[in-house]
């Protein structure tokens, strides 16, 4: 019953966006069927296309599914993106570092030294709010500029590519670069890692303690606390697994894409991953799919603008306007709760 | 010819029947009760009274003429006023500018004080509701915003007065007063409707009473003509049992011992003074008081979301004053906490994660880690069986269940923990007759088993009648500890606010 009223909610959001970004591109003298039909195509189309729409929705996985974890336990992280570029150093530095392992080790070491970084990015805030209470988004939203410039102050610097004119670091060992897997697109095996993490933190939340505890953090903390539960402890925690997670995202962007870290490499992949996360109600299959939906606008949208007149601005418009209505849903059902509750107390 | 006349009123909320056929007649002068469980309907039909719900049918009459009431405004406009459970008040108003809020009398664009002030002044001398037109809400105790609220309606000239539980947040002294105002009113003219379901308070003030029963009148009866018990058989459908505790204490043994407590608030105002007493084992002790008056501050403490700036808590030979909620929880505390939903529960979740809310981290309930949602399961269908919960199954989510229901899955995961002490606060709040009684017969069950009780409660006949021992709490202070067969209402009354008098005679 719930999770049928969240789809067609969420279809309603998403056909909404859809018109209404139609109409926009009417307005601007252009077909927004024929817009619509190249976008659908680019997206979905071919195999390369479809490759091409995984391969841009693997990152949002990652941050769509950090962002989850963190607000499931009522913890409002907007530093995904900081875990990412810390992560994503941290996986280069082991890829052009330890030069010497072998494949499987080098890869399987950058994945966890990119989520061990990401996530002690994560739980250092967490660790505040828990202990004195600061907020978290204003010290994670601070923390990401901190990640961003200095990781782009490393590559400019101590770990600048010898000759390179723009901020980048070395190229990482040929055998810690992850298998491709169509010719001709940059889709690797980290889609796996991500649809991994996505079993991963569905298990989590629907049969551990831990999960539990996220819960009913999330849902009531003054419940939480008067039942025992370790509050302090559960928020460090699930920051700490949530900047992992986004540690992960850099990570397989090092290893799969870029395979260097590049200063500023992320057009805001953790911050689409809370759209990611809100869209799919901060449930880890609704992610998944979000995640998915966003790669497709993302790809499409790119080749889009290659072949037709119509700027990639339009998705922009377009993931403007889910985040828009996505953003009234949330603002109406907090109002609804608000009205309800007095009435309920009786 | 009644004053007011609602005919065959029916008010259905999403297939569920509020209110079915139901009539209600009200002369004028007249201080009619309107009594009932909770979900019998009387909230509903006051609010299509006052114009905040429609009925899907049914007529209004009003002096005799058939009224649409489409909204408060219009209530307010024909002399209706209603004065809600939950005060409508702006706290950071002066008490005359709530009084005259929206009707304020103006001069061009621009509200005039003095006369404001002039007038709330002489409708509150003129009815003896005695408060400082120039004082912040804010800085009101409750008993004087109710006044405020009064106020307002009489400044609007309502004829017609609804007061809805007016008495649940009132002491024994300011109950006096408020049925003081409300007769005076009745004698110039005025009527009033009160809703509640304390029955001594229907007898000793009401002409008649209207009793309504999941949505239907069951009977409507003159207060001379029949007695509480007649009352309280129609509104449950049987006969009540005064639930009473047998006599003996379980025994003499020390568990729960509060030893000198003082704390303050973040302010730095002192909250805590000073507070020492114990629980027996088999002992239940009321902590009396009118709200706010530190119980709060005492369970944060016991519970442990505060440490005390002095003093200890001990359970048994465990000194616990610093210890956290869990550790209180394994030595061998339960809580049942006031704000159930707020704090006792989650109400988004199911039931049965909310009956493992204490236990879902040890066997049988996790397993390295993992939950074993199967024994979990198992733990809140025992529960719904044991407690008699009435849900569709352990997958509802708390917020399907009413209050009552809420209270037992409450209940019944804190004593599934067998706690050797238990801190109850407001236990039975908001339930009704047949829910409150279920959870008496618990406590009293425990209280034979050895558990000590602490019972919290504003509520003086369910403190009086559980109780082994009554210590009244006020301003933070503990005055005075007395064996409950020695206690006589009004001495806690005047406890509670303070008065130390010594019991006379004749009283």
């Amino acid at each position: 019953m719930n999770n049928l009223k969240h789809t067609v909610r969420v279809i309603i959001t998403l056909s909404l966006a859809i018109i209404i970004g139609g109409v926009i591109v009417e307005l601007s003298g252009k077909d927004a069927i024929y817009a619509y039909t190249i976008l659908f195509t680019t997206a979905f189309g071919s195999k390369l296309a479809l490759a091409n729409t995984l391969l841009a929705a693997t990152p949002l996985i990652f941050t769509g599914l950090a962002a989850v974890v963190a607000f499931r336990a009522g913890v409002f992280n907007v530093g995904v993106e900081g875990s990412l570029f810390i992560g994503a150093f941290a996986a280069a530095w082991v890829g052009f570092t330890l030069i010497e392992l072998p494949a499987v080790a080098i890869i399987t070491l950058s994945f966890v030294a990119g989520g061990l970084a990401g996530g002690l990015w994560g739980a250092f805030p967490g660790y505040l709010k828990a202990r004195l209470r600061v907020d978290e988004i204003v010290s994670t939203i601070m923390l990401n500029y901190v990640a961003i410039l200095f990781t782009g102050y490393l590559v400019s610097g101590p770990f600048l590519m010898e000759g390179a004119s723009n901020a980048m670091s070395d190229k990482i060992a040929s055998q810690a670069q992850l298998l491709r897997l169509i010719p001709k697109s940059q889709l690797n095996i980290s889609i796996f890692v991500a649809l991994a993490v996505f079993v991963g933190v569905w298990i989590l939340l629907r049969r551990t303690t831990f999960g539990f505890e996220i819960k009913s953090l999330g849902t009531n903390p003054v419940f939480a606390r008067w039942s025992g539960m370790p509050v302090g402890r559960i928020i460090v925690l699930a920051m700490f697994i949530s900047g992992f997670i986004g540690g992960l995202a850099g990570a397989s962007q090092v290893a799969g894409v870029h395979y260097r870290f590049i200063a500023g490499f992320s057009p805001g992949l953790g911050f689409t991953g809370i759209v990611v996360a809100l869209l799919g109600r901060n449930s880890a299959v609704g992610a998944l799919l979000a995640a998915f939906f966003f790669g497709a606008l993302r790809n499409g949208g790119t080749t889009m603008e290659m072949f037709t007149r119509i700027p990639r601005d339009l998705i922009a418009i377009l993931e403007a306007l889910i985040i828009f209505f996505v953003a009234i849903e949330l603002g109406l059902d907090w109002l609804r709760f608000r009205r309800k509750r007095p009435e309920q107390e009786k | 010819m009644p004053y007011l006349d609602m005919r065959a009123i029916t008010k259905r909320f999403l297939g569920v029947v509020a209110n079915s056929n139901v009539d209600l007649t009200v002369e004028v002068g007249e201080i009619h009760a309107l009594v009932g469980e909770n979900g019998a309907g009387k909230t509903t039909l006051m609010k299509i009274l006052y114009g905040m719900e429609k009925p899907d049918s049914g007529e209004i009459f009003l002096d005799d003429r058939l009224v649409n009431i489409v909204n408060p405004f219009t209530a307010i406009r024909m002399g209706i006023g209603m004065v809600h459970q939950h005060f409508q008040l702006v706290p950071s108003l002066t008490v005359a500018e709530n009084v005259a809020l929206g009707y304020e009398p103006k001069k061009g664009l621009f509200v005039e004080r003095n006369e404001l002030v002039k007038r709330v002044q002489a409708l509150s001398e003129k009815f003896g509701l005695k408060v400082d037109p120039h004082a912040q809400v804010s800085n009101l105790s409750v008993g004087i915003q109710q006044r405020v609220e009064i106020l307002k309606l009489l400044y609007r000239d309502s004829k017609l007065l609804i007061l809805d539980e007016p008495t649940a947040v009132l002491t024994p002294q300011e109950i006096h007063e408020l049925f003081d105002v409300v007769r005076a009113l009745v004698r110039e003219g005025r009527t009033a409707i009160l809703i509640t379901h304390k029955l001594d308070e229907v007898m000793s003030i009401c002409g008649r009473a209207t009793i309504l029963r999941s949505g239907v009148v069951v009977d409507q009866v003159k207060i001379k003509e029949t007695t509480v018990a007649e009352i309280a058989r129609l509104m449950v459908g049987s006969s009540v049992e005064v639930v009473q505790r047998t006599s003996t204490p379980g025994g003499s043994q020390p568990i729960l011992t509060l030893n000198q407590i003082s704390s303050r608030d973040e302010r730095g105002l002192s909250v805590l003074k000073d507070i020492s007493f114990t629980v027996n084992a088999g002992e239940i002790v009321g902590l009396a008081g009118v709200e706010g008056n530190g119980q709060n501050e005492l369970i944060d403490v016991l519970i442990g979301n505060t440490k005390p700036d002095q003093g200890s808590v001990e359970l048994g030979t465990h000194n616990l004053t610093m210890a956290k909620a869990r550790t209180r929880r394994e030595i061998g505390m339960s809580f049942i906490p006031e704000d159930r939903n707020a704090q006792g529960v989650s109400s988004e979740l199911t039931i049965w994660e909310n009956s493992i809310a204490n236990n879902y981290y040890r066997s049988p309930i996790s397993k390295w880690g993992w939950l074993r949602i199967n024994s979990a399961r198992g733990q809140a269908k025992k529960a719904i069986r044991d407690f008699d919960i009435r849900a569709r199954d352990e997958t509802a989510t708390v917020a399907e269940l009413s209050g009552g229901n809420t209270q037992k899955v409450i209940i019944a995961r804190e004593l599934s923990a067998q706690p050797l002490a238990l801190v109850a606060a407001q236990p039975t709040r908001g339930l009704d007759i047949g829910a409150a009684r279920f959870v008496h017969e618990r406590l009293l069950a425990l209280r034979l088993s050895g558990v000590s009780i602490l019972l919290i409660s504003a509520d003086l006949d369910e403190i009086m009648a559980l109780s082994d021992r009554i210590a009244v709490i006020f301003e933070g202070s503990v005055q005075k500890v007395l064996e409950s067969k020695e206690a006589s209402r009004e001495e806690l009354g005047l406890l509670m606010t303070g008065k130390r008098t010594p019991l006379t005679a004749n009283e």
